[in-house]
């Protein structure tokens, strides 16, 4: 289920600010270098991560494979299953679904890739200002992150993209929800980054910086937003898997992206009216849906555990 | 106690009023439920449209400001949430479906809270055992599949239980039957009608609980005086029910309030799917009818929603936390 701005307690607490180069055998390893041997042992993550790339490499290219767009009608087959013709069958107005399926995962990825940056960023940002400045300022803007948390994003998506004004009109209605999403999904993190932030407040570089009298900013964007990179990095792919399930929520119960935009969750919700005699139509793309949830589940999970210098859970470093 | 849950309360009432305002203003300027009364047979002019809208309070010549200004003195002085554009009245029309949705949404989010945290309480004693496997698993499954979804292969595996029995089990639609005699016969459809729902809302909603409970008891299980505890000879279980229970339970504590609009969230999900005539339903249906007044009445309960929560998650700190009744 999709949960805005839950704290997932999980990246609390695991993530170190800044490790040491390690000293193995000798060798100075970096601390990215170790982060990427932990991620690739992880067998999970790097499955995850081919999933991935393979679904972006099928939504940037599969429409290639297939002689077929989405949005031609073929009055011959309409309503079909698979067959050699049209591979995933084809829908009651006789659209090719592998073609739909193609741009469907392609919208679903890009409101996904822009939300998860997007919010990650403004979270990194605000949190880092707020544990920066702290005293009434946090205060202030705690409030106001707060205040966001308790809108019910839903129906701030609903008034979007379907309310009678002229918005809808001038804008396709993914790009609305994208926007929407962005606005309302980057509050869980913020507070997040704003508790690891108050702890390197207190450490001596940013100290140092302080009584040098270089300007707030720059200390947020030089010294703090680099020393919760690993955090920020986990914040964008759980931010790309949350938004790919509310746009898929949305668009189910109609509202969010819609006819003529085609997304997963829109051929999901096209299809779930007649699931016993068009099995194809719902399978498919819920098939899909998995996949690419899944697969950044699974990314997730292991950047987790390659960033977390005490997790066991891909067995010991060998010398 | 008392005066720190005041404090509390006191602002969660601010937050209601900013998100409240925050969203007429949204409303106001983006709605424009003249262009729907185009779509009417016969078709109204301008003026009749604008003198029906002025009769009931929408009148869409009025700057943002002063209908704001109007729309918040009813609200304040009279408890007028002012009029749809098809005349209809808020508070009559929320008055009807309020406490459909109220227990629906307060069933679902107790149970969801309770059964989460048992859950990761069995799970964490029983690390990597199969049982916690399951429990996890079944966490990690529901947090890839969107709450629609699962609503919506509930209702098909409802349906599928309803035509291998031969007979109804169980409404996967609507609040209740037309026609059922009010007393015992009444109150036991109304329970065969809620329990799908919530049961869906539950069984998709308690995985945050879960993996929040289960990793912070299992952070504290390594701790030193769950270890000392153990060392002065209690058992794994009683150590971990007597000290390591409460200190994990803080965070998770903490934490209920900002998983309140998760659960609201599956709460319209599940009205639209289960066609339940409460006020999710009813808050979508009046936005697509650009109903300024009837969308802000719906954000407002929202928020009211998620401030309840809200200050049962700040109640269950204080109870489990002495750090915060003594400060």
């Amino acid at each position: 289920m999709t949960t805005w701005g839950t704290p997932d307690p999980r990246d609390i607490g695991t993530l170190e600010p800044d490790a040491e180069p390690t000293l193995e055998h000798g060798v100075v390893k970096s601390k990215n270098a170790i982060i990427l041997r932990r991620f690739l042992r992880n067998r999970t993550a790097v499955l995850g991560l081919c999933m991935f790339g393979f679904l972006c490499v099928f939504a940037a290219f599969g429409g290639l494979l297939s002689p077929w767009d989405s949005r031609t009608i073929d009055p011959l087959a309409v309503s079909q299953g698979p067959s050699a013709e049209h591979w995933f069958g084809t829908s009651q107005s006789g659209r090719d679904l592998y073609m739909q399926m193609v741009d469907g995962v392609r919208t679903s990825i890009v409101i996904g890739l822009i939300v998860g940056l997007g919010s990650a960023l403004l979270a990194a940002v605000y949190g880092c200002t707020m544990a920066y400045f702290g005293g009434r300022v946090e205060k202030y803007m705690l409030l106001f992150l707060e205040t966001l948390i308790m809108v019910p994003t839903i129906l701030i998506v609903a008034i979007a993209t379907s309310g009678g004004g002229g918005l809808k009109e001038n804008v396709p209605g993914w790009i609305l929800l994208t926007a929407v999403l962005l606005l309302f999904g980057w509050m869980g993190a913020a507070r997040l980054i704003r508790s690891l932030g108050l702890s390197l407040m207190t450490r001596e570089f940013i100290k140092a910086a302080q009584f040098m009298g270089i300007h707030p900013f720059k200390i947020v964007w030089r010294h703090l937003v680099p020393n919760i990179g690993s955090l920020l990095v986990l914040e964008v792919t759980k931010g790309i898997s949350l938004a790919v399930l509310a746009e898929i929520s949305f668009s189910f119960v109609g509202i969010g992206v819609k006819d003529p935009d085609i997304s997963l969750g829109v051929l999901i919700a096209q299809a779930s009216s007649q699931v016993s005699s068009f099995p194809w139509m719902f399978w498919f793309p819920l098939a899909a849906m998995f996949f690419l949830t899944g697969a950044l589940a699974m990314m997730n999970d292991g950047l987790r555990d390659a960033f977390d210098p005490h997790s066991t859970s891909v067995g010991k470093a060998k010398p | 106690m008392l005066k720190y849950l005041g404090r509390r309360a006191a602002t969660y009432v601010v937050m209601i009023f900013l998100t409240t305002s925050a969203t007429y203003f949204l409303a106001v300027s983006t709605m424009k439920p003249a262009l729907l009364e185009q779509e009417r047979i016969p078709r109204p002019t301008p003026e009749q449209v604008e003198r029906s809208f002025k009769g009931l309070g929408l009148d869409p010549t009025a700057s943002p400001w002063e209908r704001y200004v109007d729309w918040l003195s009813g609200v304040l002085f009279r408890w007028d949430w002012g009029r749809s554009p098809n005349s209809a009245f808020v508070n009559e029309q929320f008055g009807d479906r309020v406490w459909v949705s109220t227990r629906l949404f307060l069933a679902a989010i107790i149970l969801t809270l309770v059964i989460g945290v048992v859950l990761g309480v069995v799970s964490a004693a029983r690390q990597y055992k199969i049982s916690d496997r399951l429990i996890t698993g079944y966490s990690y499954f529901v947090y890839i599949l969107p709450a629609p979804i699962g609503y919506f292969l509930i209702q098909l595996g409802a349906i599928q239980i309803n035509a291998m029995a031969g007979e109804r089990i169980f409404f996967v639609t609507g609040i209740a039957t037309p026609g059922v005699e009010p007393g015992w016969e009444a109150f036991w459809d109304m329970a065969a009608h809620y329990a799908v729902p919530t049961f869906a809302i539950t069984v998709m909603g308690w995985q945050a609980y879960q993996i929040a409970q289960r990793q912070y008891l299992l952070d504290n299980v390594n701790a030193d005086f769950v270890r000392t505890a153990r060392a002065k000879g209690l058992t794994r279980n009683q150590a971990i029910s007597r000290h390591a229970l409460r200190v994990s339970f803080i965070p998770v504590a903490q934490s209920i309030a900002f998983t309140i609009p998760a659960i609201f969230t599956g709460g319209f999900f599940a009205e639209a799917i289960f066609a339940w005539p409460g006020i999710g339903l009813w808050g979508i249906q009046a936005i697509s009818m650009a109903d300024v007044n009837g969308t802000v009445a719906t954000v407002a309960y929202a928020s009211l929603i998620f401030a309840i929560g809200a200050i049962l998650a700040d109640f269950a700190t204080t109870l489990v936390d002495p750090r915060v009744r003594v400060s």
